[in-house]
């Protein structure tokens, strides 16, 4: 008996090269798509964390207006609770690209490159430090500016000089946006340099490290001791953050991202789980007859089923030998690559053990246990019932209402065409009712996270056209100071195509509360309230916009009173300016945006009670004509008239420019939800080849059948890839329904983290179809190896020899 | 009466290859077939020679494992001879491929299974007109009338509608053979189509391929039993891989 036994198994194994093929594929899919989110999850995350402890980040940022030196530094470094501290100069300026166009970059000034202690930059490519009159660039930026290595760019300061600088090689500082997410390039020159462009030495920008970063209420309280001192030594802060402990900028959209694939690993656990066990229980069940027989010749139970789990057994290994070395290289390949979009290193691509422990234990472990229920039941048949089983396939067709639906006899027109493989395809999908859920709930979950995407770029364009809606002009500049608002609104409309002009007054202030405790940093922005008024007013969510004869009234985010308790609606709001507290009344809160909450208020009075009546430090323009080319030489002209008057100014943006910028920085993150969606879909449709082989495997004798009545090739497999597509058509359905819910997930979670609000939901037609293309052809694809490994099988295999 | 509608232009005869003067409905010559196993090589026909005209009731009758089935699959294209010709209706199976093969079949013989075979998601008249979309012998819009006549020729007409999970093992062989005449082929095979019959099933099939052989159908049919095999017109009996002798019943 030994011997026999375990040349069956040999047989079993290796005499149908095509069932083994099918087993140990479906198999290695499951496990293969777990693989690699485990391990890229892990290697991520851990590259993360690594990456951003190694540049010591800074618990906050402080800003200054006037200059300060090294003595300042080392005073704010000998601070009780200031573990280290450092400090660069920031100047914005304008870069011009290789098309002629200007856009803004930062430039960073710092004083010993090889000693940044806090926030570290460090070489990428080319010389470090940077030498004298050339600039490095941020390694992520380059793509922004549209240069290379090498090019010589002109750049442009605040003070209006210009010089040619060439770009000597690249630096990597990962403290910053990535330069395509919010657009802003980043710069790096040493003070020689900056002395070049006629700016004098000195400091403006503090990064401070608390003694406890981790604790973020002691890391705020801290920045805020530093900017007291700094205030007390007469220094003007506009600006003053606490950054999340530990976290890089673009921390949360790719902890969302992460999320994401620790969902995507928990659903292809779930997959792999369900091709195992479905797998094997289809093979015992194709075996039953076998095991009838072999009782019948007197094998016991214990030799049978140790029989049957060595060869379970092998086909896990043989799975995981595909599984596990595909599994590496894909983790590594999406690691790098998501590493890559959101500019940090990775440090080790180690693998991480638990990921392997759970490949083999799945893959070993599960399909013993997962062959045990119904090698059970299959033994407790007879053999001769189990000889003697002979009906074909195993399905329960016919018993609910699905099936009644299905059965062509209540639907007239199926008589009358000849759709018999059509019929026999729905009906086959429905077979297995409990393999099919499972299909379709992976397949559904690709199918609504791809219409998703799609919808999660529509909100945001729709975003962007609503916050764009808030101005109703073509140009906004803004100034170095505040200038008299009479002088620069004539002196604009002198310049051709100006039809319009408007003033506004934008302020820092911060909130007191009753406990004579301050808020962070909150932007005032006065704009002047008038019927024709170049700003509208933003979504109100509650009370009104204001109106011109408003005083002391404010209208604040409507998040701000979900934080501040103490405010509400028609209540008043205690606001610091310029050191002197002022009390104003919220008559309305908005939808609105802003990466630092803005409140509004009226023009008029804000310039009374600061003294600063008839001032203002910004201008907005409408043209005559909205046209790019038209608005950007009006623009130059703009700047030019304006530089002949003695009025700097020190930012410049354009509503298309704003849009395309915006819309350019919200297409990269939609390119890498896309590709988690795509993943997401081929886990999916590698479930449904899973699905479809073991359906192969099942149906080998009516695949015989099939044959034997005259079916050539192309019938066989279009029985098969039409079932796939009937799946792959009922999951983007679901899809589409799952994907409403998805996408005001995602909405809230991305326009959190990007730009403080929800985004303006809306649901995107051109996906569902999109999808619904890549769907089909996605279930093609997916049945169709399953189905030509069906086709090739000859009548005589399943049917003349059993 | 059985009567079979004649399709005027018989379309899916006309491509059959390598046409030979058919003189005989099916023709071996000196057929041999040898399966090699991991058990060893075993020679199942020894060099078979065989002629049937059309309209004969042929029975094939023999000891297990002495190469009934083998014979059978080589006539239907289910099997290849090792050696040897294989002419059905003048086209020489044994030259065509697997895929020409099945078009082949579907178009010109119809097989029938000890197990029925039925496809257990279609009802019964939708089991034919699958075999008759696949045949394309009737016309796309004589099909639901020509199945529900085969039906009733072999007396499941009540039963069109019914999945062959609700019926008996006697009515899935009818409507099986009703399924095998779904391109009104010139010959049907049967590998012991009674043999998982109770005694009433089997009269009840074998009535019916006495019915058809009477209409003029050519009937080969492999089967155990020594006095149903006597009910047909010819009886061969193979032993050991060779036709040993054969008897010519009435
Ligand atoms: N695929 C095969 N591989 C090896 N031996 C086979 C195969 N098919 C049939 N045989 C052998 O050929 C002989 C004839 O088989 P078969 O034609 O099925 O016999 P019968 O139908 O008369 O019982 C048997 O001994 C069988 O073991
Ligand atoms: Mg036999």
């Amino acid at each position: 008996m030994f011997r026999a036994r375990w040349y069956k198994v040999f047989n079993d194994l290796f005499g149908n090269k095509t069932r083994t093929l099918l087993i140990v594929l479906s198999m290695s899919v499951g496990l293969f798509a777990l693989g690699i989110i485990l391990s890229a999850r892990t290697i991520l995350s851990e590259g993360l964390a690594e990456s951003f402890a190694a540049i010591t980040p800074s618990s906050g940022t402080v800003r200054t207006i006037e200059l300060f030196d090294e003595d300042f530094i080392q005073s704010i470094r000998s601070m009780k609770d200031v573990q280290e501290a450092d400090a660069r100069r920031n100047i914005s300026a304008r870069v011009q690209t290789a098309s002629g166009e200007w856009k803004n970059i930062t430039i960073f000034v710092v004083a010993d490159y090889d000693d940044i202690r806090v926030n570290k930059v460090a070489s990428q490519s080319g010389p470090w430090p940077p030498p004298e009159r050339e600039v490095l660039i941020e390694r992520a930026a380059l793509s922004v500016i549209e240069a290379q290595v090498g090019d010589v760019v002109l750049v442009k300061f605040p003070n209006d000089v210009e010089r040619k600088i060439r770009i000597a090689g690249t630096a990597y500082d990962p403290a910053q946006l990535p330069a395509q997410i919010d657009g802003t390039p980043y710069g790096y020159i040493t003070f020689d340099t900056l002395n070049w462009f006629g700016e004098s030495y000195g400091f403006n920008e503090l990064h401070v490290l608390a003694t406890h970063p981790e604790d973020k209420a002691w890391a705020q309280q801290v920045v805020n001791r530093v900017k007291d001192k700094a205030e007390k030594s007469g220094y003007t802060i506009p600006l003053s953050m606490t950054a999340e402990p530990g976290q890089l900028p673009m921390n949360d959209v790719l902890q969302g991202i992460l999320l994401l694939m620790g969902m995507l690993g928990i659903l292809s656990l779930f997959l792999s789980i369900f091709l195992v066990v479905n797998t094997v229980s289809a093979l015992l069940t194709q075996q039953q007859r076998q095991i009838g027989v072999m009782k019948a010749v007197g094998g016991s139970t214990l030799q049978i089923l140790g029989m049957y789990l060595v060869m379970v057994l092998a086909y896990g290994v043989l799975a995981l030998l595909i599984a596990i070395p595909f599994g590496v290289v894909g983790a590594r390949g999406l690691s790098n690559a998501l590493a890559g979009f959101f500019n940090f290193d990775i440090y080790s691509m180690d693998l991480p053990p638990q990921t392997f422990l759970i490949q083999i234990a799945i893959g070993l472990v599960l399909p013993v246990l997962a062959s045990l229920v119904p090698f059970l039941s299959s033994l407790r048949i007879s053999a001769a019932e189990a000889m003697s089983s002979y009906s074909i396939g195993r399905g329960r067709f016919g018993k609910n209402w699905i099936d009644q639906l299905l059965s062509g006899a209540n639907i007239w027109f199926m008589r009358n065409l000849s759709i018999r493989s059509i019929l026999l395809s729905v009906r086959n999908t429905f077979r297995n009712k409990g393999r099919l859920t499972l299909t379709l709930i992976t397949l559904t979950l690709g199918s609504a996270t791809f219409i998703s995407v799609f919808n999660v770029r529509d909100s945001l364009s729709h975003t962007v056209d609503d916050m764009i809606k808030w101005f109703n002009c073509d140009i906004m500049l803004t100034f170095d100071r505040t200038y008299l608002a009479d002088k620069v609104e004539f002196s604009a409309l002198t310049v051709p195509g100006v039809t319009q002009t408007d003033v506004w007054i934008q302020l820092p202030t911060r909130l007191i509360r009753s406990d004579d405790s301050e808020s962070g940093m909150i932007y005032m922005f006065a704009p002047t309230v008038h019927p024709e008024s170049l700003i509208v007013s933003p979504t109100i969510a509650e009370g009104r916009w204001l109106m011109p004869d408003d005083d002391n009234a404010v209208v604040v985010p409507s998040a701000f009173l979900q934080d501040e308790p103490e405010l509400h609606l028609g209540g008043d709001i205690v606001l610091k300016l310029d050191g002197k507290e002022h009390t104003f009344k919220i008559v309305g809160t908005y939808v609105g945006m802003a990466i630092l909450p803005l409140v509004y208020t009226n023009y008029e009075y804000i310039t009374q009670i600061t003294n600063r009546i008839g001032e203002a430090d910004a201008l907005m323009v409408k043209m005559e004509r909205h046209d790019p080319a038209y608005v950007d030489a009006a623009t130059r002209a703009l700047e030019d008239h304006f530089e002949q008057i003695g009025v700097r100014v020190s930012m410049v943006s354009t509503i298309n420019n704003e849009r395309t910028e915006a819309e350019a920085s919200f297409d990269a993150i939609v390119a890498l939800l896309l590709v988690m969606a795509i993943l997401l879909a081929l886990v999916g449709g590698l479930g449904l080849m899973g699905t479809m082989s073991i359906n192969v495997l099942e149906r080998t004798r009516e695949i015989g059948v099939l044959r034997a009545i005259g079916a050539p090739n192309r019938g066989v497999a279009s029985v098969f890839i039409l079932e796939g597509i009937v799946i792959g058509l009922m999951s983007w359905a679901m899809g589409a329904v799952l994907a409403i819910p998805i996408s005001q997930g995602l909405n809230q979670a991305l326009g959190q983290a990007v730009m403080g609000v929800p985004l303006s939901y809306s649901y995107s037609i051109q996906g569902l179809w999109t999808w619904l293309v890549v769907v089909i052809l996605l279930s093609v694809l997916a049945s169709f190896i399953p189905a030509r490994n069906a086709s090739r099988l000859t009548v005589r295999e399943v049917l003349a020899y059993e | 009466m059985l009567e079979f509608k004649e399709n005027p232009n018989k379309k899916g005869r006309e491509d059959n290859r390598g046409v030979k003067p058919a003189s005989h409905l099916v023709g071996l010559r000196d057929v041999v077939k040898t399966y090699h196993s991991s058990a060893g090589i075993f020679t199942a026909l020894k060099g078979v020679d065989l002629q049937v005209e059309s309209g004969a009731f042929v029975s094939i009758i023999g000891k297990s494992g002495s190469g009934k089935s083998t014979l059978i699959n080589i006539i239907t294209g289910i099997d290849r001879p090792t050696s040897g010709e294989v002419v059905i209706d003048g086209t020489a199976v044994h030259d065509l491929n697997e895929e020409e093969i099945a078009v082949w079949r579907g178009r010109s013989v119809g097989v029938i299974f000890q197990f029925f075979q039925l496809l257990p998601t279609l009802t019964a008249v939708e089991n034919i007109l699958l075999a008759m979309d696949y045949g394309g012998y009737y016309p796309r819009t004589e099909r639901p009338d020509q199945a529900m006549h085969l039906l009733e020729l072999v007396g499941m007409a009540d039963h069109a509608h019914h999945l062959p999970s609700a019926l008996s093992g006697g009515q899935q062989q009818c409507v099986a053979i009703a399924r095998a005449l779904a391109n009104n082929p010139v010959l049907l095979t049967a590998d012991e189509p009674t043999g998982n019959l109770d005694s009433k099933s089997t009269e009840m099939v074998f009535r019916l391929f006495e019915n058809l052989a009477n209409s003029g159908k050519a009937i080969l049919m492999v089967t155990h039993d020594n006095e149903l095999a006597e009910r047909a017109q010819r009886t061969i009996r193979i032993v050991d891989g060779r036709i040993q002798d054969e008897f010519v019943n009435r």
